[in-house]
């Protein structure tokens, strides 16, 4: 009896909560329905699912030449993270250990670099890798997503490593441990939860970014996912495309999906921990 | 040996990290060095470079540029480019800082509370953070599509004329219509912080609040918000930073226009530097950019704060 009263009272609140999950959703239920069905079929498309056919992603999957679409996200942003993790930690070590203004002028001059928008200093950063001879690869859109999430990474790692306990590093300096042992030994791993925040955090903005490398790569079988998509703005004006490119925004957000779908913990305590912890 | 248990002893007796501390020593700052060096080179030294173009007719290519003085600030003030782009991006990042925080801080004090299917709702509005911003402006251009968008035809469908549905055609809507892209887009994030947030909240505060009688309204503004005044502080200063970089949907979805009725500062930045070839205005407009930022982040944090420390 208590029970049911409870919901009872919760009730316009359930109604709220679906209604808004409705809006929500709507759009992407609209999307996944019309991308199976045939191209060009684009009538009534509030009938959810009235057809099914794989046709669609057949065509986006040739047109947007997805394999190496897919392997180039795949490996610049496994490298970026990678490098992204290895060096901000390393900034982090001193920065936090060392307690004098030196650190925190370092802090604060990483931490201002958040501020920044990237469009803003396109310019001269364009100037600047002509300058030095930086050559348009697939790999030159690296060097700034790198550089990007240096701000952020380097203020989580900061501030997670303030939580490492310097007893244990000065047992294992009296143990005869050098500075390089400690660091990736001892400190290194009992970071875990920060180095799992940076790589779902800054992992996600670079998979989906198109900025860096629609600016600078130029050949298409340099092309990520997102910025393979640009390629396709103008057939939006064409209403027959609707279906492929729906397909194709599916196939570009697939890999995202399922890895979401493996991983939701780690995806909801990492976005949560960068914040808080920060 | 000894001369470890020595430094250590001096850690003790409260002198903390001297200066020459043999475990942490001062050549520990070589650990900054690969960090810090691409930091100035491809961040730091850009932007000394981005002042020094602006006073310059820079066009890209041609290196024999010449130096103009102000003439770059002066033109963008007189063609009103410059006021235009501040006040859409002020109200921009406003709607979305608004849009974000309440729709985060609403849904996450819902799903802070016992329910069914609590998973399945936080599931669904964290779902759009996983999209590029690619995808997501290629799905709202058909949402907001006239005619036979998905907006027109559920208002075709309750008997509404769809056909005269055009937000991003209109030049006082469109900016509403893609900051409202945005906030669908981002405030999966800003609930899971809050989420997270509350989950601190000490659930006997909340109960002695019930028991001394107050009402549910009572125990969010006295009891929750005020707990959660860092959240709140972190959600906001990340969601304006995020409303002042604006640039995707004005870019993907409608190209700053109509007119210039989406033409936030990032997107003109972009717009003067490739699609006018001029370099030398468009980093005149990114020194604008970098002063305006500088000074809402600055009166942000001081006015933020105060504001905690009051709560």
């Amino acid at each position: 009896m208590v029970k049911s009263n409870k919901f009872l009272k919760r009730f316009p609140l359930y109604i709220i909560l679906i209604l808004l999950c409705l809006i929500i959703i709507s759009p992407l239920l609209i999307v996944l329905s019309s991308s199976l069905r045939m191209p060009g079929n684009m009538k009534s498309p509030l009938v959810l699912f009235s057809q099914f056919t794989l046709e669609s992603y057949i065509q986006a999957f040739n047109k947007m030449n997805f394999p190496v679409e897919f392997l180039n996200s795949l490996m610049t942003t496994g490298g970026s993270v990678l490098v992204i993790v290895l060096i901000s930690t390393m900034a982090a070590y001193p920065i936090s250990r060392i307690k004098n203004r030196l650190s925190r002028g370092l802090y604060y001059f990483f931490i201002a670099g958040l501020i920044i928008p990237s469009q803003m200093v396109i310019v001269p950063v364009a100037q600047t890798f002509g300058a030095l001879h930086i050559p348009n690869t697939r790999f030159t859109p690296m060097i700034m997503f790198i550089t990007c999430s240096l701000p952020f990474s380097t203020f989580l790692y900061a501030g997670f490593m303030k939580s490492v306990p310097v007893e244990i590093e000065e047992s294992a300096y009296l143990d005869g441990a050098g500075l390089w042992t400690r660091f990736h030994k001892i400190v290194f791993p009992l970071l875990k939860p920060a180095t799992v925040s940076a790589v779902i955090t800054q992992g996600l903005w670079i998979w989906n970014d198109y900025f860096f490398p629609m600016v600078f790569i130029s050949k298409a079988e340099q092309y990520s996912l997102p910025v393979g998509m640009i390629q396709f703005l103008g057939d939006r004006e064409n209403p027959a495309q609707w279906n492929v490119l729906f397909a194709s925004c599916v196939l570009c957000a697939l890999p995202l999906i399922v890895l979401f779908a493996v991983l939701q913990k780690q995806f909801i305590n990492g976005i949560a921990a960068g914040a808080v912890k920060g | 040996m000894r001369k470890g248990v020595a430094a250590l002893e001096t850690r003790k007796s409260g002198r903390g990290h001297a200066f020459s501390s043999p475990i942490f020593p001062k050549k520990m700052y070589a650990f900054v060095i690969p960090a810090l060096a691409m930091f100035l080179v491809f961040w730091i030294f850009p932007i000394f470079q981005m002042f020094f173009y602006s006073v310059t007719n820079f066009d890209g290519v041609n290196y024999h540029y010449s130096f103009v003085g102000l003439k770059n600030f002066m033109q963008l003030l007189k063609e009103g480019t410059m006021t235009n782009a501040i006040s859409n991006t002020l109200i921009y990042t406003l709607l979305v800082v608004v849009g974000t925080n309440v729709i985060g801080l609403a849904l996450a004090m819902a799903l802070n509370m016992k329910l069914v299917g609590k998973s399945f709702f936080r599931t669904s509005a964290f779902l759009p953070t996983l999209f590029s911003s690619i995808v997501v402006g290629f799905i709202w251009s058909y949402v907001y599509m006239p005619d036979s968008g998905m907006i027109a035809s559920i208002m075709n469908f309750f008997g509404l004329d769809g056909s005269n549905f055009n937000i991003l055609g209109d030049m006082h809507s469109a900016l509403y219509g893609i900051a409202i892209v945005d906030i669908w887009k981002s405030f999966g994030t800003t609930m899971i912080i809050y989420l997270a947030g509350l989950q601190t909240v000490d659930e006997s505060l909340i109960e002695a609040g019930r028991i001394d009688g107050c009402s549910e309204w009572q125990l969010i503004c006295r009891i929750k918000l005020p707990l959660i005044s860092s959240t709140v502080t972190i959600n906001v200063i990340l969601s304006v930073i995020a409303g002042l970089k604006a640039f995707d949907y004005a870019f993907i979805m409608t190209n700053g226009g109509p007119g210039k009725a989406t033409n936030t500062l990032m997107f003109t930045i972009y717009k003067i530097a490739f699609t006018d070839q001029m370099m030398g205005k468009a980093s005149a407009l990114s020194v604008v950019s970098f002063f305006v930022i500088i000074i809402i982040t600055i009166g942000m944090l001081v006015f933020m704060n105060k504001r905690e420390v009051e709560l």
